[in-house]
Parts: C-alpha cells; structure tokens; sequence
C-alpha cells in the first residue's frame, strides 16, 4: 500500500507501516481487549510483510466469483495468546485441514472480524499462504460467538471449520447448525491451549460478495491512522466521525465501578459489571454504562440511549486515546462515543442474535423505537 | 382514638414509619405523596403499564440491579410513580443518586420483596390500620420520656414537616420556635398542657402545611398522646425546680452571713464557684411588682441557664442574682456571651441587668452583689433589655436612687412660675448643664450647642423666674431639682426606650 498519513479510502495492499495503524484500529472495534500481546503479534505481522513483502488486499467484487475464500480469526482469549504465543504456523495448519477435507486450494483470506487480533491474524496467513486478502469480514467489529456472522444471517454454514491451537493438537468440526458448532469448539479450547487459531466459513467469492461486509479493513487501517494522528479529543471524535460515523453522546467522570455477581443469560459467556459516569456538561446527566465482556448498553438518567449492536466505546480524554474497559479507575474523564454497526444488525434477526436482549436487557432499542 | 378514622389515602411519610419500611434506607423525594396502590413488579412489562400514585416493589427480572434499577427508576419517574422499594443486594449509592435527580422516591429494602408488598398491600387499603399502629408506635416512644425536651423531641422527629412547640404564655420552653410563626397555608393545632389542680401551664403548638404529608386530625391525636407524659415531666421538672429553688436560696442566705473569706465545701456540691474572683450579675425586672413568682423564677431560669447550666440564679428580693467566677478578674468574654444571649429573654420578661466588679472570695462575691444591684437600678433607666456595669456607674450612681417623681412635685410647688412658663424645658436644662460645668458659660455652652450669649439669655431669665443657681445656699437644692426634672422630662419625651437596649449614658 502507498505511504503517506491520513484517510487513504480503500486500500490496495498491506505493508510493515501498515501495522501499527492497523493495530490501532482493531482495538477501536473491540475496546474490551486490552493491550497484552501487543508486541508479539504485531511484530510477527511487520516482520513477515518484510520479508514477504505487502500483502494484497482486494475488494471482494474484484476477485473472481469461483476462488474459494476461507475466514480466520483468534478464537478464545487475548491473554491466554500473550501467555502462549502463537507458534507461527497454527493458521496456515487450519487452512490446510479444510483445503484437505474440502480438496480445494483457497484463493483467497478474509477476516471472520475485522478488530482486535483477529484484525491482524488473516494479513499473517494471507502472507504465509501467498495470497491475497479480501477486504471485507463476517462482523464489522466483534460478537462474541463464531456464527453471530452476516455469513449467517445469509445462510452460510461456518463448517467445515478447524481449529489448531497453539500446542499444534487441533479440532475439526462438521455440524448442521452454525450455533452448534460454537458450543462444540468453546468445550475445546480450553483443552488445546486457552486459544486457538480457527478457520471457517469456506466459500467462494462470490457468495461472499452477497454475505460478507465491504471495506471494513481499509477502514480499520483509516481509523487506526486517525487515533495514532492526533491526541486532541475533539479532532479524534470529528475525524473519527467522518470515516465510522460515530458521535460523542455524552462527556463525563467515572464515578462509579460496580461489579454484580447477579444471574446473566447464558447464550453470552461474560460477566456483567456496570459503571457510573457523571456527566460533567449538558444535562449533566448520570450515565450507567453495562458492561459484558464489552460495553452493551447506555442508559442516561435510566433511559436507554444506545445499545447493542452499536459499538460503544470510551475516549480517556487526558490521554487523547482509547479507554480499554480493564483499565478505567473512578475519577477519570471520558468520552462515551457511540459506532452505528452495519445496517444488518439491525434487522429483527440480526437484533435477535446480538441485540439487547442477548444481553439480558428487555428494552427496545434506540434505534427501532 | 377517633370516632371516624380518616381513610385519606396514605402518605409515604406514614408507611415509612411503621414496619416494614420502617427500617428501611428511605430516600424519599417527597414523603407527602400519596400511596394509592401496591404493584409487585416483575418485569419492565409490567413497570410499563403502571399507573400514577403507586408504589412499585421491585422483584426478579425487574431488579437485576446496575441498569435494571436505572431503568425501572426512569420508567417510574415517567409513569409518575410514588415511590420504588428494591432489594438492598442491587441498589447502589448511584441508585440513589439517580432517584434525587429524578426526585423519584427509593426505598431499599433488607427483607423479601414479595413479603415487603403483601405488608404494603394491606397497609396501602387500609390507612386507618397503618396509621393506628404508628400512633401506637409513637405512645410507646413517648411513654419513654421523662423530660419535657425529649417528648417534644420525639414529637418534633415523628412529625417531620410539622414543627411542635411548648409554650408558656408567649415564650417557647421547648421544640421548635417555627410553631409560633404565622404561615400562608399553615394551620396551628394547639393543646393545652395543664399542671397539677386543672390550671392551665402550657400549650403545645404544631403548624401543620396545609395541604401536607400529616393531616390536622392525625396531628392533634398525637399532641394529645404526647400530653400525659409532657405533664408528667412539667410536674417532675417543676418540683424539682422548686426544690432546688428554696435549696440555693438557703444556700446563698448561708454565704451571706459567713464570717471567713473562704468558700465553705457545701458551696461546691450545689455546683457553685465562689473561690476565685466572683462577679455578680443582678436580674431585676423594669419595674419593681414585689417578689417574684415561682412561675417567673422558673422560666428566667429556664432561659438564663440554657447552655450554661452551672451558674446559678438565686430569687433574691425583688429580682435575682447569678454570678461568675473566674480566675482572670478582667476576663469577662463568657460574661458578655451570655449577656448577649440572654437579650431577647431579657426584652421578654422586661428585666434589666446589673453587673458588678470582680472581687476575690466570698466577701467578694457580696459586695460584687451588692454593686450589681446598684447598676440594675441605674440600667432601668435605659428600659428592659438593657444592662448597665457597675465599672461605668460609680458614685453617679447614687443618683439612680433619687425619688425623681416626688422632686418634680416639690418643683411644682416651689418654683410655680418656672414651672408655668413654656420655655420651661431649655431652661432647667441649660441651668444644669451651667451647674454640671461648674459655672462654665463657655463648656455648657459647647454641650447644649447653642451660643455662649443665648446661655447668658436663658439664665438670665431663668434667674427671674426664680431659678436663682448662683445662691450658695440653693445650688445644691437647685442643682438635684433641675436634674430630677429633665430625667423625669426626657423619660417622659421617650415613653418607649426599652427597644433601644442601649446602655444609658451617664445621667
């Protein structure tokens, strides 16, 4: 890809400056994630795209209908991939097994979610297979389960899948139904390593032309370029504005950090915890912020103001960065900025699989009220 | 208690009173609003189709807390809600925090919310029954009190909003002074307290905000429950007034007669100091009626003692005398606190404040008495309220005790024609100051502010007149006349100069 700062729009290819800004963006997709592995992965990344030289990233519509694609992504927890590194070669084993299974040869790689590590981890097996990546994913940010996918919703079955973890054992799965197999694989994680590197959703390009979400790649790249660019906090929220139309719906301190032992739905793996932000202008409203192993819901003054799947993230304004969840202490000044996802999570069955009330939470959203 | 039971709906202020809310942590926007019905909330559903005037309790899905209760909280300040009780495991200082900004009333509960709603329920339909306990309630609290200050505090907490006084003619003996001020949409209840032999002592007052959280009915029911205990305690505190009343009176009688300057032990076993340097404090009222009552005598006390319950006050002729002692003699910045405090009582009971020097020991204390009933006779001159040192008197003093009225008389008689002229006044007044300056035209002319001539004039006639000051043998006669006449003058020319609180000028 061509040099030079700023918001480039769609992107040709994926070089070693690209990282960083990469990186960046991911988290901002997935603001939950904390910081630990940083530096090995994008390390790895930069080190392979210099030897291996830029990687190709291609608009889906500009591949041909018959390559076969296959999605990867880190499956299991960040932590325990900064506590057992990757190997090197668990991606590129888990798109061999399919290609042996399937006797097909992928053309091409696409993200399953383009954010947090999972950002980076198709640009490493696009490198190490030589191919190019397809700009494009299954979320246009995080869910927390493999089929909560637009692949899904348009009727695309996630197995064949495989997953090699990073003790090189690996699990194959071949199941009917897309929930399924997120049960089956969350039983084994565990079992081969805290995570593992999962391949899924083998398709060919032009059925994914019509299921997956365009140009969510170059947009983690534009975004990561943004919030590396400038620590001002109005600049950040108007530049950030412009690339993912996200706006600030309330500026506040932290006044409050709640953790509830209280029931939770079952369907979503997390603990719920809650956190009080006192508005310091405006209204000066009080905000509650719900928290899973995200943020899902916004209530100012009790009444719902935004809610999954939106994309709710914190600004630490002294800072000028990114607020990850793990990091906030009562007392700091943040700004809750709230992401538009992409128009299918919208839909009633888009709502179903990832809105509120996955979360526990009966309410109507914002959005459809 | 009543023979028709008000079946006004209930307040929030009167079921947090009573079980099971009782114990609860209340934050209650307004505790005047009614409670019209229970609702038992399971869902936000059900939180959805609420009506205004009810109380939720909040259960199961409902009260999930950290959003939940944020929620449910929003929805019941839109559907105009009474009040929200929720379960303490979900409700956090920011709940509460929220429910003040809402002013949405929150009621954290520590027992079973299905439990908590039953009671409501059954309170909720029947005022009368929820009421009736709380009266209960509140006899028992009563029946507790021995003191007339803990009765009215009980009243004073239960009755919130609605300030309960006693009152003693027009003087506040104990609760809150808010009682007596006259309010738009304030109603006064009033109760007569009487003492031993059906005579009236006391009322107790309560101003009820009408419309309020207690109604007029519920409010004069519980005055009259608080009765028997206040008049138990107005008894007990009035014997034992009375008791140690005649004690100290006997006492200081003792102290009087003692031949040795020492403080005998019995002096500080009634809690008096009279071994450093004593100084006395006269309490007289303006004008002298004989001696005063043990009604009288109680209250000054009453008021003289408040927050200073260790310097007596002893019935003592026609007033009464206090005193202080204190190791520094010049140090008199307690004293004038109290003074300062005790001004409006002063204004009250018309009574004027004598006080006299330090001196050492018991001997000490008399003459310091002594001096201090001097100075009150000088500070009537200056009206009630008014407290005149004995420092600032000195032998002018002597003065104060001149028969003023019966002087003008012998003037009338003596000096007929001064007396007919209308000039009279300026007259008298620049032979005294003549007289006072020791024959000086030039500094009773300064004093009076008027020229040196028109002093000459106005002698001149008043020598016609028969004011004749330069006779040797008259000055003294003539001076005491003239300065009988414009004290009784310029008393007159201010018949009310107790407001003023001034300390008098030298007469």
């Amino acid at each position: 890809m061509s040099g030079g700062a700023g918001y480039l729009g769609a992107m040709a290819s994926i070089s070693a400056e690209d990282v960083p800004a990469l990186y960046e963006g991911a988290k901002f997709y997935s603001p939950a994630v904390g910081d630990a592995g940083r530096s090995s992965v994008t390390s790895w990344l930069a080190g392979l795209l210099e030897r291996n030289g830029p990687v190709p990233l291609m608009r889906v519509e500009s591949v041909a209908p018959d390559t076969q694609c296959i999605a990867v992504c880190v499956l299991g927890s960040g932590s325990a991939m900064a506590d057992l590194p990757p190997a090197g070669d668990e991606f590129v084993l888990a798109v061999r097994q399919i290609e042996r299974l399937q006797k097909v040869t992928f053309g091409a790689v696409y993200p399953l979610a383009a954010a947090t590590i999972s950002a980076l981890v198709p640009v490493v097996t696009a490198a190490q297979l030589g191919v190019p990546l397809i700009d494009a994913d299954g979320m246009g940010r995080t869910f927390a389960l493999i089929h909560h996918t637009a692949m899904h919703l348009a009727g695309v079955s996630p197995t064949p899948l495989a997953a090699v973890g990073p003790t090189g054992e690996s699990v194959l799965v071949e199941v009917l139904s897309g929930p399924r197999a997120d049960r089956m694989l969350r039983a084994n994680v565990d079992t081969v390593g805290g995570w593992a590197a999962l391949a899924a959703y083998p398709i060919n390009a032009g059925t994914l032309r019509r299921a997956a979400l365009p140009g969510t790649m170059s947009r983690i790249t534009n975004v990561g370029r943004v919030l590396l660019e400038t620590t001002d906090p109005e600049a950040l929220v108007t530049r950030l504005g412009a690339i993912t139309g996200c706006r600030r719906i309330a500026r506040g301190r932290i006044a409050e950090l709640e953790h509830l032992s209280r029931q939770n739905d079952v369907t979503i793996p997390a603990h719920p915890s809650s956190l009080v932000v006192e508005e310091t202008g405006g209204l000066g409203r009080q905000l509650r912020i719900e928290l899973r192993s995200e943020i899902v819901a916004v209530f100012a003054d009790g009444a719902l103001i935004a809610g999954a799947p939106d994309l709710m993230c914190l600004l630490d304004v002294s800072r000028g960065a990114l607020a990850t969840l793990d990091s906030l202490e009562p007392g700091d000044l943040v700004d809750v900025l709230v992401t538009p996802a992409d128009a299918v999570w919208y839909s009633p069955e888009g709502m179903e699989m990832v809105g509120l009330s996955s979360h526990g939470i009966p309410l109507e959203h914002p959005r459809r009220r | 208690m009543r023979s028709r039971p008000s079946t006004l709906p209930i307040t929030l202020g009167e079921l947090a009173r009573v079980r099971p809310l009782a114990g609860a942590e209340l934050h209650l926007a307004d505790p005047a609003r009614t409670v019209e019905q229970v609702v038992l909330a399971e869902t936000f559903d059900r939180l959805r189709h609420c009506l205004p005037h009810e109380l939720v309790v909040l259960h199961d899905e409902a009260a999930t807390g950290g959003w939940s209760l944020a929620a449910a909280l929003h929805l019941a300040w839109e559907r105009n809600l009474s009040a929200v009780v929720v379960s303490r495991t979900v409700a956090g200082a920011s709940s509460a925090a929220l429910a003040e900004r809402l002013a949405m009333s929150l009621i954290v509960i520590d027992d079973d919310p299905i439990e908590v709603a039953l009671q409501l329920a059954g309170q909720v339909s029947a005022p009368a029954a929820a009421r009736a306990q709380r009266q209960a309630r509140i006899a028992e609290q009563l029946a507790e009190q021995t003191g007339i200050r803990g009765v009215l505090g009980v009243l004073n907490r239960e009755l919130q909003g609605v300030p309960v006084a006693l009152v003693v003619g027009e003087v506040v003996v104990a609760g809150q002074a808010a009682a007596l001020a006259e309010r738009p949409q304030v109603r006064q209840i009033e109760v007569e307290v009487h003492a031993a032999g059906e005579r009236s002592a006391a009322r107790m007052v309560a101003a009820v905000p009408v419309p309020g959280p207690a109604a007029i009915d519920q409010v004069a029911s519980l005055l009259r429950l608080a009765r028997p205990s206040l008049q138990a305690a107005w008894a007990r505190s009035r014997l034992d007034a009375a008791a140690r009343a005649a004690h100290e009176q006997a006492a200081f009688e003792l102290l009087r007669r003692l031949e040795t300057d020492e403080a005998p032990s019995w002096a500080a076993e009634l809690g008096w100091q009279v071994g450093l340097h004593n100084r006395a404090i006269w309490l007289a009222p303006e004008r002298p009626e004989g001696e005063p009552s043990d009604e009288v005598t109680y209250l000054i006390r009453a008021s003289w003692q408040r927050g200073h319950s260790i310097w007596p006050l002893i019935a003592e002729g026609d007033g009464w005398i206090s005193w202080h002692s204190a190791a520094d003699p010049d140090d008199v910045t307690a004293l004038r606190r109290v003074l300062t405090g005790f001004r409006d009582s002063a204004v009250a009971h018309r009574l004027v404040l004598g006080v006299g020097r330090a001196h050492e020991g018991v001997g000490g204390l008399m003459r310091s008495a002594a001096e201090a009933r001097l100075a009150a006779h000088v500070a009537r001159e200056a009206g009630a309220g008014s407290v005149q040192w004995f420092d600032q008197v000195g032998a002018a003093a002597a003065l104060a005790w001149l028969p003023t009225t019966e002087i003008a008389q012998v003037a009338d008689l003596t000096l007929a024609e001064l007396m007919a002229a209308k000039d009279r006044a300026p007259l008298v007044q620049t032979v005294l100051a003549v007289l006072d300056a020791g024959g000086s035209l030039s500094q009773a002319s300064q004093q009076l502010g008027v020229h040196r001539n028109t002093v000459l004039a106005r002698l001149a006639r008043a020598r016609q007149l028969g004011l004749t000051y330069d006779e040797p043998g008259q000055r003294l006669a003539l001076h005491v006349l003239c300065y009988a006449l414009t004290t009784l003058w310029n008393r007159s020319a201010q018949p009310d100069r107790s407001r003023s609180g001034s300390e008098p000028s030298r007469p």
